[in-house]
C-alpha cells in the first residue's frame, strides 16, 4: 500500500528533472532517456528567470503563481469574516430555523464546482446575466458588462474576473466553514456565555470576548484547510474563464493542466507541480506553527 | 490535519433543552431578533439567488431569456427546453448519468470494504512501524491531485485504462480519508469485544464481518456521503482519462453542453437543472451524515 501511494509522488518529482513529453520514446524505464533526455535542475533554473525575455510557459508560469497566491490570500480573510459572524447568528437562532439557514448557505457546497461555476456564468452573462440585468433595472442604462472576459475590467488592481471567481469560490465555499463554525459554536456550554450576559457583556461583546478565543483552534484548522484548498482549485478557473481574459485568471493548476496535457509538456509541468506542492506543504507547516502555538493558553 | 469537534450527545442534549429558556431580561431583545431573522433571510436569498435563476432561466423560453433587461420571472413558462433536451439524441442523459453512478458507486463499494479494513488494522492491532504508516497514509492527503494525475496518466496509459471507467474507479480503490475516518470511529468500540470473539474462536475474517462492521454502520453511511459525493462531482481525472463521448461523466458533459450551446441560454439552463439538481436534493436530504463526516475530521 505504501508503494500504490508513493510511487505517484515518486515519480512525479523524478518527472521534473527530465524533458518528457509522452509522444517521444524514451528508455523502456518510465519512458525517461533518448528522447526524453535528463535536464537536471534546468526547469527550476528555468522558473528564476524573471528578464523579459523569458520563454512563454516561465512567463506563464510567473503569472500563474501570482494569481494563485492572491486568490488564496484573499480568499481566506474574506471566507472567515463572512462565516465567522453567519455562524454566529445561525447558532442564535430556533432549531429548527437553524437546519433551514444551514442548509441553504450549504448547498452550494454539494453541488459539484462544474454546476457552481455554470450557475455563475448564468449570473454574469454580458447579455443575459442576472447582474447585469438588475443594473439596467436599477439604473435605466442598458448594460453589458462582460465580467469573465473584458481584460481592461480592473478594480483596485485587481482584475474583475479573478474577483468573478474568487466571489464563485466563496459562495461554493462558505457553508463548509459554516458547518464546522456552528458545530464548534454549539459544544461552547450555554453557562458561558449565559454568565457573559448576566453580567451586562452585549451580544457582540459576548462573542468578542467570549466565543472568539475559545474558537481559535477551529479557527486556525479551518483557515489552513481553506488555504490548502484554494491553492488547488481547478474546476472553476477552468469552466468560468479558462485562464482569461489575457492570462488574468491562469492559476497554478491550470497552468499544470495546459502545459502537460494541451502542450505535453510534462516534465515541465511536473516541476510546476512539485512547486505547488513544496508551496502548499509551507504554508500549511507554518500554519500549523501557529495552530501549536496558539493552543496553549 | 485532523481535530475532532464532537458534541457528547447526552450533555448537547441537554444543552438544546435549555437553550429556549429565556434569561431574565432577555425579552427585551425581541426586537434585535427579528432583525436577526430578517438579516439572515435577506443573506440566505442572496445566497439562494443563483440557484433560483438558473431554474426560473430553465422555465423561459429562448426569446423572453434574449429580452433586455432579463425577466426575472418566467413570464411565459414553458416545458419547451426540458422536451428539447430530453429528445436531443445527442444528449443521452441516462446514459451519462449510468456513466457517473456506475463510478460513484463502484468507488463508494470499494472504499467502504479498504478503509474499514485497513481502518480496523490501524485501530486495533499492534505491528512494527504502525504508528509511522499511518502518519504516512495522512501525509499522502496533503499532496495536491496536480501532483499526482500526470505519473496517474500515464500509469493509466500503460495499463490501457484511459477512456475506460475503470481509470476513475482504480485509483480512488485505497482512500486515505477513508483509513483516517474509519480509524477515529474504530476507537469507540471496546477492545473487550473483539478480545472475547477472539477467545471464543472466532477467526480474524468473522471479527471484522460480525464485531467490527456491524458497529459502524454510521460512520460506513457518512464515509458513503462524502466518497459518492466526492467522485459524482469529480472533474479533473474524469476529463484527463475520459476522451470519448459515450464515456464520459456528467460534470464534463454539462460543460460540453455549456460551449456547444452557449448561445441558448435557455437550454443550458434546463440541462444544468437537469445535471446538477436531483442529486442535490438527495445530498441535501442525506446532509446530516455528510456533515458529521465533515464536522468529525475536519477536512476537505
Amino acid at each position: 500500500m505504501g508503494i500504490f501511494l508513493l510511487l505517484p509522488i515518486g515519480w512525479a518529482i523524478l518527472l521534473a528533472f527530465f524533458d518528457f513529453s509522452p509522444r517521444r520514446t524514451g528508455s523502456p524505464f518510465l519512458g525517461l532517456g533518448l528522447d526524453n533526455p535528463y535536464v537536471g535542475v534546468e526547469h527550476f533554473r528555468r522558473m528564476l528567470d524573471f528578464s523579459n525575455t523569458a520563454p512563454l510557459e516561465v512567463r506563464q508560469f510567473h503569472t500563474a503563481l501570482k494569481v494563485t497566491l492572491l486568490f488564496a490570500f484573499l480568499v481566506l480573510p474574506l471566507n472567515l469574516a463572512i462565516t465567522l459572524p453567519l455562524a454566529a447568528m445561525i447558532e442564535s437562532v430556533r432549531d429548527r430555523w437553524k437546519v433551514v439557514y444551514r442548509t441553504i448557505f450549504f448547498l452550494p457546497v454539494l453541488t459539484s464546482a462544474v454546476g457552481v461555476a455554470i450557475i455563475w456564468g448564468f449570473v454574469l452573462h454580458p447579455q443575459r446575466g442576472l447582474l447585469n440585468g438588475t443594473i439596467t433595472r436599477l439604473t435605466g442604462r442598458f448594460t453589458s458588462i462582460a465580467w469573465t472576459s473584458d481584460a481592461d475590467l480592473v478594480f483596485g488592481g485587481l482584475p474583475i474576473a479573478l474577483i468573478a471567481i474568487i466571489v464563485a469560490y466563496l459562495w461554493q465555499d462558505i457553508g463548509y466553514n459554516l458547518v464546522i463554525f456552528i458545530a464548534a459554536l454549539q459544544s461552547i456550554p450555554d453557562s458561558v456565555k449565559n454568565a457573559a450576559r448576566v453580567d451586562g457583556a452585549s451580544a457582540v461583546q459576548t462573542f468578542r470576548y467570549i466565543t472568539l478565543p475559545l474558537l481559535k483552534p477551529t479557527i486556525l484548522l479551518a483557515s489552513v484547510l481553506t488555504m490548502i484548498s484554494s491553492f488547488q482549485v481547478f474546476d472553476l478557473f477552468q469552466v468560468m474563464t479558462n485562464g482569461g481574459p489575457d492570462d488574468q485568471t491562469r492559476a497554478l493548476s491550470l497552468d499544470i493542466y495546459d502545459s502537460a496535457f494541451r502542450y505535453q509538456r510534462m516534465g515541465w509541468a511536473a516541476a510546476v507541480s512539485v512547486v505547488l506542492f513544496a508551496l502548499v506543504l509551507t504554508i500549511s507547516l507554518v500554519q500549523s506553527r501557529f495552530l501549536k502555538a496558539n493552543w496553549e493558553y | 490535519m485532523a481535530t475532532t469537534i464532537e458534541r457528547p450527545s447526552a450533555s448537547g442534549r441537554a444543552d438544546e433543552a435549555t437553550r429556549d429558556r429565556k434569561l431574565p431580561g432577555q425579552r427585551r431583545h425581541g426586537l434585535s431578533r427579528v432583525a436577526l431573522y430578517t438579516l439572515l433571510s435577506i443573506l440566505g436569498a442572496i445566497a439562494a439567488v443563483p440557484f433560483v435563476w438558473m431554474i426560473l432561466g430553465s422555465f423561459k423560453t429562448g426569446a423572453e431569456l434574449r429580452q433586455t433587461p432579463p425577466t426575472f420571472w418566467p413570464h411565459e413558462p414553458t416545458l419547451g427546453n426540458y422536451e428539447t433536451i430530453l429528445n436531443d439524441p445527442d444528449l443521452p442523459l441516462e446514459l451519462f448519468y449510468r456513466n457517473s453512478l456506475f463510478v460513484a458507486v463502484t468507488v463508494v463499494i470499494a472504499t467502504l470494504f479498504t478503509s474499514s479494513l485497513l481502518g480496523y488494522v490501524f485501530a486495533k492491532y499492534e505491528f512494527r512501524g504502525r504508528q509511522p504508516l499511518f502518519w504516512f497514509v495522512l501525509a499522502t492527503m496533503m499532496i495536491p491531485a496536480q501532483v499526482t494525475m500526470i505519473p496517474g496518466y500515464l500509469i493509466l496509459v500503460q495499463l490501457g485504462l484511459l477512456n475506460n471507467l475503470w481509470g476513475l474507479v482504480l485509483p480512488s480503490f485505497v482512500d486515505a480519508f477513508g483509513i483516517f475516518l474509519m480509524r477515529q470511529f474504530m476507537f469507540s468500540i471496546p477492545d473487550d469485544e473483539i478480545w472475547s470473539a477472539r477467545v471464543d474462536g472466532a477467526s480474524e475474517w468473522r471479527i471484522y464481518r460480525s464485531v467490527v462492521l456491524p458497529q459502524l454502520k454510521p460512520a460506513l453511511a457518512t464515509l458513503g456521503m462524502l466518497t459518492f459525493m466526492f467522485h459524482w462531482n469529480a472533474y479533473l481525472w474524469p476529463l484527463i482519462v475520459l476522451t470519448e463521448q459515450e464515456k464520459r461523466t456528467l460534470p464534463i458533459i454539462l460543460t460540453w453542453y455549456n460551449t456547444q450551446h452557449a448561445a441558448q441560454l435557455n437550454l443550458v439552463m434546463a440541462a444544468s437543472v437537469l445535471m446538477v439538481i436531483p442529486v442535490l436534493i438527495i445530498f441535501a436530504v442525506s446532509q446530516r451524515w455528510i456533515v458529521r463526516g465533515l464536522t468529525l475530521t475536519g477536512t476537505k
